[in-house]
């Protein structure tokens, strides 16, 4: 009995030690570039996901069902989340593609989260997210506005979004800085999954080899390689997989996907790993 | 009762075992539309019956492993169908019925799909989460 307690105390105090040089050698990566592996993503997840459950449990919704409060909350939404959300056919700006975690896709959270839970993450913010509190920037009626808009986001398309925002409210700064650098020659896929994460691609798609949040707000990419058709009318071949990535807009009109001022290097390098998706 | 794809899908969520009870919790969602009016069943049959599975994979449906068009996995979850329509039951529902009206020029193909049939084939598309 005595051994096995000595055995566990010795056990912990060498996990304790490992641990201990594992963070003063600097040996974990803080990059943003590097995602989670898809356990601690669960795990952070989970905890996220219960912890908001816990703390909005005595919060009680008023009546949301309410035109003028959807617009209201339409507008904050455009003034204040836009930026690193994104909204209905709308990229998040250039930015907020570069944060890990992504900015979630609310179209979906929006649909799936009670509505008391949506308001206590506005109100609160989420620690080590980038998720901003808004308590002492916007008043609970404000934030019950935006809730309001969330939970009708999802039914609203692309177009409705575009018409029902003013233009000056409407977000104008799209310029991504293209890098001066000459692109190397091949193709290359490794790269390409950076990019598809630095975009924020797996904020609406599922993408095999990226790790994120399952939100299915486009269709999942899974064995996309073995997909005759992209977007429903291009042909899946290094191409059409570019043209698409670099200008949904143009190509289908209205499309709830973004145009994200992908670049030629970006595209391909993307093109390249979705290929290898069979 | 839980579904084979609802198993799967918890399966995947749980990532790391000792999680398991905490991530099915987290995956179980509040507010979900309630499930729409009609014959699933009989809308298992009519994916199979207007050859939708030669396009989409479909989980399910006989035969259904096509890879023209996306896979349905999750149809019955994902925000937008078609690229640009919202998802909700009526709106699948037109678009099975009428594709060409709402993207000239789409891969799928009108296939004259009957109101009723579409509204079958819509319950049994949502159940795919």
């Amino acid at each position: 009995m005595m051994r096995r307690a000595v055995t566990l105390l010795v056990a912990a105090a060498i996990l304790l030690v490992a641990a201990a040089v594992f963070i003063a050698l600097g040996l974990y990566n803080v990059a943003a570039t590097e995602q989670h592996t898809r356990p601690v993503y669960a795990l952070i997840e989970a905890t996220m996901r219960q912890a908001i459950r816990f703390h909005s449990r005595d919060i009680v919704a008023p009546p949301l069902d309410d035109a003028a409060r959807v617009r209201s909350g339409r507008s904050l939404y455009a003034l204040n989340c836009v930026r690193c959300h994104g909204a209905p056919g709308i990229a998040p700006e250039s930015f907020a593609l570069g944060m890990t975690p992504s900015p979630a896709n609310l179209a979906y959270a929006a649909r799936e989260w009670p509505a008391p839970q949506l308001f206590w993450t506005l109100k609160r913010g989420l620690k080590m997210t980038g998720m901003p509190a808004w308590e002492f920037r916007l008043a609970d009626s404000q934030l019950w506005d935006i809730v309001a808009y969330l939970q009708a986001m999802p039914g609203e398309s692309p177009r409705d979004y575009r018409a029902a925002i003013s233009e000056t409210e409407r977000q104008t700064d799209q310029a991504v800085v293209q890098p001066a650098s000459q692109p190397p020659a091949g193709a290359d896929p490794k790269r390409g999954i950076v990019a598809l994460r630095q975009y924020g691609c797996a904020t609406c798609h599922r993408i095999p080899g990226v790790v994120g949040a399952d939100t299915p707000v486009g269709p999942t990419l899974d064995h996309l390689a073995r997909r005759s058709f992209i977007a429903g009318v291009l042909p899946n071949d290094e191409q059409g997989l570019m043209l698409w990535v670099q200008s949904p807009q143009k190509l289908h009109p209205g499309s709830a996907m973004p145009d994200l001022a992908v670049t030629q290097r970006d595209a391909r390098d993307m093109a390249a790993y979705l290929q290898t998706l069979q | 009762m839980i579904s084979r794809d609802d198993g799967l899908k918890r399966a995947r969520c749980a990532g790391a075992a000792f999680l398991l009870a905490v991530m099915s919790a987290a995956c179980s969602t509040g507010a979900r539309p309630p499930p729409p009016e009609g014959d699933a069943a009989r809308g298992r049959e009519l994916l199979h019956q207007y050859g939708c599975g030669y396009c989409h994979t479909i989980p399910g449906v006989h035969a259904a492993r096509g890879n023209i068009g996306p896979p349905l996995d999750d149809v019955g979850r994902r925000v937008y169908i078609a690229g640009s329509l919202p998802n909700t039951p009526q709106q699948m529902a037109l678009w099975i019925r009428f594709p060409q009206t709402y993207r000239p020029g789409t891969a799928m193909p009108d296939l004259h799909v009957r109101a009723d049939d579409a509204r079958d084939m819509v319950a049994q598309l949502y159940r795919l989460r």
